[in-house]
């Protein structure tokens, strides 16, 4: 690893970024379907963490939003796995399989690997003007419990979130609702492979929703 | 709303190069517009797809006037002002849904979804003045083409279709990109909000001079990470040297026509998740028909703007909805393509691509109006400019006898404002004021 004048960065630049996923593969009907299964199993009722899960899933989302708290958005791109995505749908009450369906409409944000580099390297320009100048959040989870899981392999962990944004000339706006984390253990090392961000506001008209949730 | 006793004029707000700044910030002036821009000509209500069957409604906005949409029975579309006509109180609370009578949850007087009193409840309480034919709903004039309902209060104007002009014809070329498929809204909508009066969104519609500069983020992105070669390539450098071109569609329409600059769809747009699988199978299902069924994916290269608030962009409808003088929603509604020989493979790839733009360029956009409306409260700077290419001899007579002109040509705002001197001269009902 490179040092880096930031820490925030250190080791993940946004050229290891512009080098990253160039093609969108793994986004097909079984993935998908995946999705929708998942939103059954959000429903389910979840069990609240044990001393060992809260100090691997419960640190690795504070860390997340920590990271995004502080626009390290480089560092941040690496908690998720090769094959991730992450979703913001744009209908509420969920979760509901049929109506989150991505497959069949438009959502606020659904993005594979490949997007969410494009997403970064977009935020990067330093000429998105809807982000000049950038917004600031601060991230809060709480209410974390793991939900049951059919697939062994995965972790589900569900979440409600206060998320306040304040950028320069516009009043901070507040958004909550509940996200739920897939993790899985990519090469020893456990990443955030899907992550669903349910807006209580999903189906409303927002204003300038152009950072990270 | 002050009621008005005599009419404003505003000629003198609008000149041959240049409108008044306080057309964007007056709020007596928004307060007119809503009166009499919307509803006053036809004006956009919904889309067809969002009412597929008999009784089916949806709950729109018509300026301010909270309106239903109704499909009666048989299938003729209606457009109902949502306001009981005992006490005022909305009598359709609900987004969409399907319903024979609304009832109003006040005192529960009853209306068909055609508008007429059904029933009061304790009737015996009204004497022999009581008339429930004189007490329906508000309604509107209503007409469609081809899914597009429209409504206004205005008696005088022409049919749609007439009064669409060449916009019908480009609304056909719309449709019909894959002949024989049906355009269903039904897939959900990436809805806006911007600290900005409604017209700066319009102004924007059809500006083929901003997205060069405007769009440098979006353009960077794709250049750093695809070096180029794909999406908007034909808004760099100078645009009026390129092929696109502007036109004034008539009745404050305006059109940008990209599509000489597409020389193939697929291979020009922009990246989209499930890209490389779905490419495969729509191969897989289509044979030699798998370029064309990819290409209907991509958006259509047209920008058509029907006036006051309808643009359509790319695969997208937006629909205008003002809040206020400095606010206004912005829905884009997502469109689907639904036909026995076009794989809905296409669907899974056209929702993935509807969130390019409204992700990575119209936010940008909305910033800069935001912006406009900040700095047009400035007094003393009072004119903003609309004459781009007024002088320069470069407009012509084009496609469909349509005055057009290169891209960059701020044509189109000029063709808005003739409209909107015309519409808030007259009140809704298109008498003179």
């Amino acid at each position: 690893m490179s040092m880096n004048a930031n820490p925030m960065q250190d080791g993940f630049t946004l050229e290891d970024i512009l080098r990253d996923t160039l093609e969108s593969t793994y986004i097909n009907d079984a993935y998908y379907a995946k999705l929708r299964h998942d939103m059954g199993e959000w429903e389910g009722c979840g069990t609240v963490l044990t001393a060992e899960e809260r100090s691997v899933y419960e640190s690795l989302i504070l860390h997340e939003n920590w990271l995004l708290d502080r626009r390290a958005f480089e560092k941040w791109y690496q908690l998720y796995s090769r094959e991730c995505v992450y979703w913001v749908p744009a209908v509420g009450d969920l979760p509901d399989a049929e109506r989150a369906d991505p497959q069949r409409q438009v959502t606020i944000a659904f993005d594979d690997r490949r997007r969410l580099g494009d997403r970064i390297v977009w935020l990067r320009t330093g000429v998105a003007y809807s982000q000049l100048p950038p917004s600031y959040t601060s991230h809060i989870s709480t209410s974390f419990v793991r939900l049951p899981s059919e697939n062994a392999e995965e972790v589900k962990i569900r979440s409600q979130f206060l998320v306040q944004e304040m950028r320069a000339g516009h009043e901070i706006q507040t958004f909550s609702g509940w996200m739920g984390h897939v993790f899985v253990k990519e090469n020893g090392v456990i990443k955030i492979a899907r992550k669903v961000v349910c807006l209580l506001d999903a189906p409303r008209n927002h204003h300038n929703l152009t950072f990270l949730l | 709303m002050s009621i008005q006793t005599s009419s404003p004029h505003f000629e003198h707000l609008v000149e041959e190069g240049r409108v008044h700044r306080t057309l964007y910030t007056d709020s007596s002036i928004f307060d007119l517009e809503m009166s009499r821009v919307f509803g006053g000509t036809w004006t956009f209500l919904a889309h067809a797809s969002e009412l597929p069957k008999p009784n089916d409604f949806v709950r729109k906005r018509l300026g301010k006037r909270p309106i239903i949409v109704t499909r009666d029975r048989n299938g003729n579309f209606h457009g109902l002002l949502n306001r009981c006509t005992h006490r005022g109180a909305t009598i359709c609370r609900h987004d969409e849904g399907s319903a024979r009578r609304f009832t109003c949850p006040y005192h529960n007087w009853s209306f068909t979804n055609t508008g007429e009193l059904a029933a009061v409840p304790i009737e015996e309480g009204y004497g022999p003045s009581f008339d429930k034919a004189q007490l329906g709903l508000g309604k509107l004039r209503v007409e469609s083409y081809r899914g597009f309902i429209f409504g206004t209060f205005n008696t005088e104007l022409p049919d749609l279709k007439t009064h669409l002009g060449p916009a019908a014809e480009l609304l056909d070329e719309w449709l019909d990109r894959w002949p024989g498929a049906e355009l269903q809204l039904r897939r959900g909508q990436t809805k806006f909000s911007c600290a900005g009066n409604w017209k700066l969104i319009y102004d924007n519609a059809a500006d083929g001079y901003h997205p060069g500069y405007s769009h440098a983020s979006l353009l960077r992105m794709r250049k750093d990470r695809y070096g180029g070669g794909v999406d908007m390539q034909w808004a760099l450098g100078n645009v009026d040297e390129g092929l696109q071109t502007v036109a004034d569609c008539g009745n404050g329409g305006t059109f940008i026509d990209q599509r000489a600059e597409i020389k193939r769809y697929w291979d020009q747009s922009a990246p989209m998740p499930g890209e490389s699988t779905y490419e495969r199978v729509i191969k897989e299902k289509m044979g030699d028909k798998a370029d064309a069924a990819l290409d209907v994916v991509m958006g259509s290269g047209m920008n058509l703007n029907i006036f006051p608030n309808l643009l359509i962009i790319g695969n997208q409808i937006q629909v205008l909805e003002p809040q206020s003088v400095n606010k206004t929603h912005i829905n884009w509604y997502a469109t689907a393509l639904v036909a026995d020989d076009l794989p809905d493979e296409v669907n899974s790839l056209r929702m993935r691509l509807q969130e390019d733009f409204p992700s990575f360029g119209e936010p940008d956009d909305l910033a800069n109006f935001e912006e406009c409306q900040v700095g047009l409260e400035i007094e003393e700077v009072e004119w903003v400019q609309t004459g781009r290419h007024l002088d320069t001899g470069k407009e012509y007579i084009g496609a469909k006898g349509m005055l057009s002109g290169p891209v960059s040509d701020e044509l189109p705002l000029r063709v808005f404002w003739k409209e909107w001197l015309k519409r808030i001269a007259q009140d809704n009902k298109g008498g003179a004021k």
